[in-house]
């Protein structure tokens, strides 16, 4: 017997990560897959209800229907929306403390990098001041108002950032969305025992809450953290577990809130405070990145180069980020935090510190963001984990990966800055659909899950389909975090596209993958599909372009995914949401959405039938558009 | 009708029940050298002091007066005469049968090693005589000196460290279990046993050890002229069938007593089952052989046909091993291996078959191996690890609920 | 005898069996809302195992009538009872050498996993009364009793 925890570790699309944690000594989520592969046939149809004392109650063929008489479409519709209300009301959180960081720094008149989103955003919203703080304060203003709205108050941002033909669909099928927060509540009463139990109005419930995710929680998250972080700008950078610098302090993040990190990693490299690294042996501080603040820290990178040297994985990616031994601390505000990363802390002394509650870990220090007393909490933190690093180095092994991922990874593509390269214009990519040397655009975004194939499995061999088929891949998400380390993302990962595709890449000299970073940034590719629907003058059900959810883990991804439905977009997850124990609920999803919003559900867990699928609705738009 | 069955091991019990169950008036005589129904596997047990005699029968409660079986215990055949039907008793005594069955096992064997053979503490571990003398000799004895590290020299040991002996073992080739285990599988049990105290020299052989006045051998030298101080010798190099009764007698013998899928000798009305038939020295196949003995001698007609007998379980210091099969590699294997630090596993597969499986650590659900292999089953078809291939991918339920292999 | 029967085709994989099984067998007092399900101690008699296809095969001891497990136990805990038919395990008697283990053709058997030491093996809930526990939680009715 060796030392390995346990040989049973699943697959992951990454051959070295799946060797690296094979051999661990500590047990991760990947050693788990194999002892929770027997799955209740109930919980994965959705048929099972907990709601009232009576429960749990299940459908069979003997009893179908609960004690309280709800069928399997009421039970199945009403745990969709519990999780989609869930989902979104994570997005609204991230984007209400957003927007309240950008109103105090804009109050303390702090620093506002990104002037030209500032100013982007004052225009759509029909803001006039000149003062840059005055109008970032007005910006944030305007959108914690819209948040707070009560739910019966539609709220004013959705038509101004939504594109015309949508907003009118949306009104239509009245599915304009009141307040965030209130949206929330409602859909949280509404599934509660003994109210709704009509599937069909609350699967319009689940589109409203995806159209206040997609406009306030992902599109608006973004751009007011391009107003205080700076925007994304082109260039490539190193990825995976060879970031991992052990001569530094180093401090993993993990989370999905940005703007949370603006004074630490400012003062992370303030002469002071390297000193105090340099006292404990460390050259300085590096923060490795995790999970979606990561990928969102990664985006913005060009303007923290000292700080952060890379990306170094996704949600499944961060138990073998600490188990190198040379992470020192994890500092958390969301998720995907996973619990599984606890024990791992505990046997390698790493500092954990959360700094959002809603995300607090168990045996984590709690210490809140508090802007007011920003300095001296951000003091206490790094004196912390100067600490932990003097008490572990030397008594810690270490077991890098120096040789995994790669150097070359293309980020910082926003809708802004992928734009500016092509010129200024969407022409040149319009063109080049239209022409048929991109086929398509498929967003593949959302997270890893360790059960469609195992880690990064679908997402992976989904992308090599589709660009092998001349279909240029954009991603956001912890799909990013994936696609990058396994290396397709460089500029020379061209080759695995098809002859059309790989010809533009290799001029442009661009991957045929590109990563517009967090998952927020599903925003960012809405922004950009709006886009070319308004230059082409068609409605986004019209273009060319799917989206994939391949490996969807969790609720917000849920949220997401009724965003794209209310798109009108063709939507593809690798495993079911749940929901295939109610015949409503699959037909509205997968045919019936198609008449309500244009788009619709696929639900495929083959890499190469779903790049068929996908292939097929992309031609068949092509046809609709006679190109 | 008198049935006659010479031993009251596995087989000659597991025959007796299975002929009373035939036959309810038949005369059933066991006789045996053993004065008690004793499982030879649990003898380490009593060597422990774990168990007393009582304690390792594994025969049902009252099973003599139960069945109604005769038992002759603490006597030895001599002869045995197929032409007058008898056999006689080293007391004098003739005895006759109209069906008679052999199951008397198998003699431990001491290797002619210098005077192995004449001293009077070197014992073998087959019956609970042995491990009785084993017991006495210990009381006074200090250094054990344990020949072969087999499963019958490590059960001794297991036993006497529970005495605080101080334990040696040598073994001829570089490795302990070899006939059950691989060098790693091997070092886990090593590994074990040296922390509980046990010296090994493995490699190594014994090339001389001489009686002293008392009569009893103190030292062995081995081949490399180191010695080995020792009081008390066990002797594990394997056993040989009982067929000393035989000579002359016109059963035919090869390793052991021939015998057809009826467990029939070459004799009429002699049968013969367990260690004696040198078929297998495994416990569930000695109980098949007694019970198709059994039913044969009352005229049924059944075969003994699981005949796969190249398995074994081990379980020192609560390290639990199956191994099943081919042990050893050779060309053209595909090995497949899984290690952490509860189990190792390792499988030798040949064209899409099991060959030889070792599991470590953890055997659990682990039965389904020896069908595999046994019934060379192709699995080449099955898209899973080899290690999580299970009975449901053979799955079939009977009209009557029974499992069935598909 | 009776026996365990199994429609295969009906299970839901929600081992609901599993539960009421580690339940039956637990050495506590209590209900199945304070059962500790991560005590091994408590570990369950039957098991839902998955072929190649993801299809569920509850994996239950059948009491076979020829019962290898008991022709392979050396110490005489295993033994087919003539009036039920069912194989008990009487653990006292045990010599831990799960030949057993090694001797079941579907892999029922396996030794506990605290002490490695005793058997895991289907007792038919003889000391619970009514029957065997699995078969009255499985929502489906995927496992019944049958005399056969």
């Amino acid at each position: 017997m060796n030392e390995c925890y346990g040989c049973n570790t699943c697959k992951s699309a990454d051959k070295p990560l799946e060797g690296f944690i094979a051999g661990l000594p500590m047990e991760t989520s990947h050693h788990r897959v194999d002892s929770q592969s027997t799955k209740c046939g109930f919980g994965l149809q959705g048929v099972c209800c907990r709601l009232c004392a009576n429960g749990p109650c299940r459908i069979t063929p003997k009893s179908p229907r609960g004690i309280c008489g709800a069928n399997a479409d009421t039970i199945v519709v009403r745990n969709l929306l519990r999780a989609v209300a869930s989902g979104s009301g994570c997005y609204i959180h991230v984007v209400e403390n957003t927007a309240l960081n950008v109103k105090n720094i804009a109050k303390t008149k702090g620093e506002i990098k990104g002037v030209e989103t500032l100013k982007r955003l004052a225009d759509i919203f029909g803001i006039e001041e000149s003062d840059v703080h005055k109008c970032a304060e007005a910006v944030a203003d305007a959108v914690l108002r819209d948040l707070y709205l009560p739910e019966y108050e539609k709220m004013q941002l959705t038509e101004k950032l939504s594109y015309g033909p949508r907003y009118e669909k949306w009104k239509e099928l009245g599915i304009l969305p009141g307040g965030a927060k209130s949206e929330v509540f409602h859909g949280v009463v509404k599934c509660s025992t003994n109210l709704n139990s009509d599937p069909v109005n609350m699967l319009l419930d689940c589109l409203k809450l995806g159209i206040s995710t997609g406009i306030h929680g992902l599109v608006l998250t973004n751009l007011l953290n391009d107003v205080v972080l700076g925007e994304p700008e082109i260039r490539t950078a190193p990825v995976g577990l060879r970031v991992i610098d052990p001569d530094y302090i180093n401090i993993m993040i993990t989370g999905h809130q940005h703007s949370m990190f603006t004074f630490l990693q400012t003062r992370l490299i303030d002469d002071d405070v390297k000193e105090k690294a340099k006292k404990a042996g460390a050259k300085g501080f590096k923060l490795v990145g995790c999970t979606c603040v990561g990928q969102d820290l990664q985006l913005r990178g060009a303007h923290y180069t000292e700080i952060f040297d890379g990306h170094a994985g996704n949600n499944y990616t961060s138990e073998a980020i600490l188990a190198t031994g040379g992470i020192d601390a994890v500092i958390s505000e969301f998720n995907c935090t996973l619990p599984g990363i606890e024990p791992i802390c505990d046997e390698l002394k790493i500092k954990q510190i959360c700094i959002d509650n809603v995300a607090k870990k168990a045996n984590a220090e709690l210490k809140e963001f508090d802007f007011e007393n920003r300095a001296a909490v951000t003091e206490e933190i790094i004196d912390e984990i100067v600490e932990a690093y003097k008490a572990r180095r030397g008594s810690v092994t270490m077991n890098l990966m120096k040789d995994h991922g790669n150097d070359n990874t293309l980020t910082g593509v926003s809708e802004v800055s992928l734009k500016k390269f092509l010129g200024g214009s969407w022409q040149p990519l319009i063109d080049l659909i239209v022409s048929g040397d991109i086929k398509g655009v498929a967003g593949v975004v959302g997270c890893s899950n360790l059960t469609a194939g195992g880690h990064d499995v679908l997402s992976v061999d989904l992308v090599k389909e589709l660009i092998a088929r001349d279909i240029i891949v954009l991603t956001a998400g912890c799909s990013s975090g994936g696609i990058e380390n396994c290396g397709l993302m460089v500029p020379e990962a061209a080759r695995y596209a098809g002859p059309k595709l790989r010809a533009v890449c290799e001029k442009l000299g661009i991957p045929p993958v590109l990563n517009f970073g967090p998952c927020l940034a599903i925003g960012r590719l809405e922004i950009v599909a709006t886009e070319l629907a308004e230059a082409l003058k068609v409605d986004l059900p019209q273009l060319p372009l799917v989206l994939s959810a391949a490996q969807w883990l969790e609720e917000q991804a849920l949220a997401d995914g009724c965003y794209g439905l209310a798109l009108g977009l063709p939507l593809h997850l690798g495993l079911p949401p749940f929901v295939t124990g109610s015949p409503v609920a699959v037909q509205v999803l997968t045919e019936d959405m198609k008449k309500l919003t244009g788009g619709h559900v696929i639900i495929n867990s083959d890499a190469k039938a779903s790049a068929d699928i996908l292939e097929k609705i992309i031609e068949e738009k092509r046809q609709g558009l006679n190109i | 009708m008198k049935y006659v069955i010479i031993g009251a091991g596995v087989a000659g019990i597991e025959a007796a029940k299975t002929i009373r169950k035939r036959d309810g008036a038949g005369e059933i005589l066991i006789v045996s050298a053993d004065t008690h129904v004793h499982s030879r596997c649990m003898l380490h047990k009593f060597i422990a002091g774990e168990r007393d005699e009582q304690g390792l029968d594994f025969s049902e409660k009252d099973f003599f007066s139960k069945y109604n079986v005769e038992w002759k215990k603490g006597v030895r055949v001599e002869k045995v005469c197929p032409h007058t039907k008898e056999i006689q008793l080293d007391n004098g005594e003739e005895i006759s049968y109209d069906k008679l069955l052999l199951a008397q096992g198998a003699d431990s064997f001491i290797p002619p090693v210098g005077e192995l053979r004449k001293a009077s503490n070197v014992y073998g571990l087959r019956n609970l005589s042995d491990a009785q003398a084993i017991v006495k000799e210990a009381e006074t004895a200090e250094n054990v000196l344990v020949i072969g590290s087999g499963l019958v020299g490590l059960d001794a040991a297991y036993g006497l460290l529970e005495r605080g002996k101080k334990i040696t073992i040598v073994e001829m080739v570089d490795q302990i279990l070899p006939v059950q285990l691989d060098a790693h599988g091997a070092e886990a049990y090593q590994k074990l046993f040296e922390n509980a105290g046990v010296r090994f020299v493995l490699g190594r052989k014994a090339s001389e050890a001489v009686c002293e006045p008392d009569g009893k051998i103190h030292k062995v030298t081995l081949d490399n002229g180191e010695e080995l101080a020792c009081d008390l010798l066990i002797v594990a190099a394997g056993v040989r069938p009982a067929l000393a009764c035989l000579e002359g007698s016109g059963i035919d013998c090869d390793r052991g007593v021939t015998v057809d899928a009826s467990m029939k000798t070459s004799q009429e009305d002699v049968y013969a089952a367990g260690d004696i038939t040198g078929l297998s020295g495994i416990w569930p196949n000695a109980t098949d052989q007694g019970h198709v003995a059994g039913e044969n001698m009352c005229g049924a007609a059944e075969s003994y046909t699981d005949t796969y007998a190249i398995k074994n379980t081990i379980n020192f210091f609560g390290l639990v091993t199956l191994c099943v099969g081919r042990i050893k590699t050779e060309e053209g294997d595909q090995i497949q291996i899984k290690e952490d630090k509860t189990q190792y596993k390792r499988v030798i597969l040949k064209d899409g078959k099991v060959e030889g499986i070792l599991l470590q650590g953890d055997i659990s659900n682990s039965g389904t191996w020896q069908y595999l292999i046994k019934n060379k089953i192709d699995i080449s078809g099955i898209n899973k690890d080899i290690f999580d291939i299970n009975f449901a991918d053979f799955y079939q339920v009977k009209e009557d609920g029974g499992y069935q292999w598909r | 005898m009776k026996r365990i029967m199994i429609d295969h085709e009906k299970c839901d994989g929600c081992k609901n069996c599993s539960i009421a099984c580690m339940q039956a067998h637990r050495e506590t007092e209590g209900t199945v809302y304070d059962l500790d399900l991560t005590d091994p101690r408590n570990e369950s008699r039957n098991y839902i195992l998955k072929d190649a296809d993801g299809h569920y095969r509850p994996l239950f001891c059948r009491h076979c009538d020829e019962p290898k497990c008991v022709e392979a136990c050396m110490s005489g805990a295993l033994s087919k009872d003539p009036k039920s038919g069912h194989v008990f395990y009487d653990e006292t008697r045990c010599g831990s050498c799960f030949m057993c283990v090694m001797n079941c053709p579907y892999g029922v058997l396996k030794p506990d996993t605290v002490s490695k030491t005793k058997v895991i093996k289907c007792d038919f809930c003889v000391n619970a009364g009514e029957g065997p526990s699995c078969v009255a939680s499985c929502p489906k009715q995927a496992i019944y009793v049958e005399e056969v």
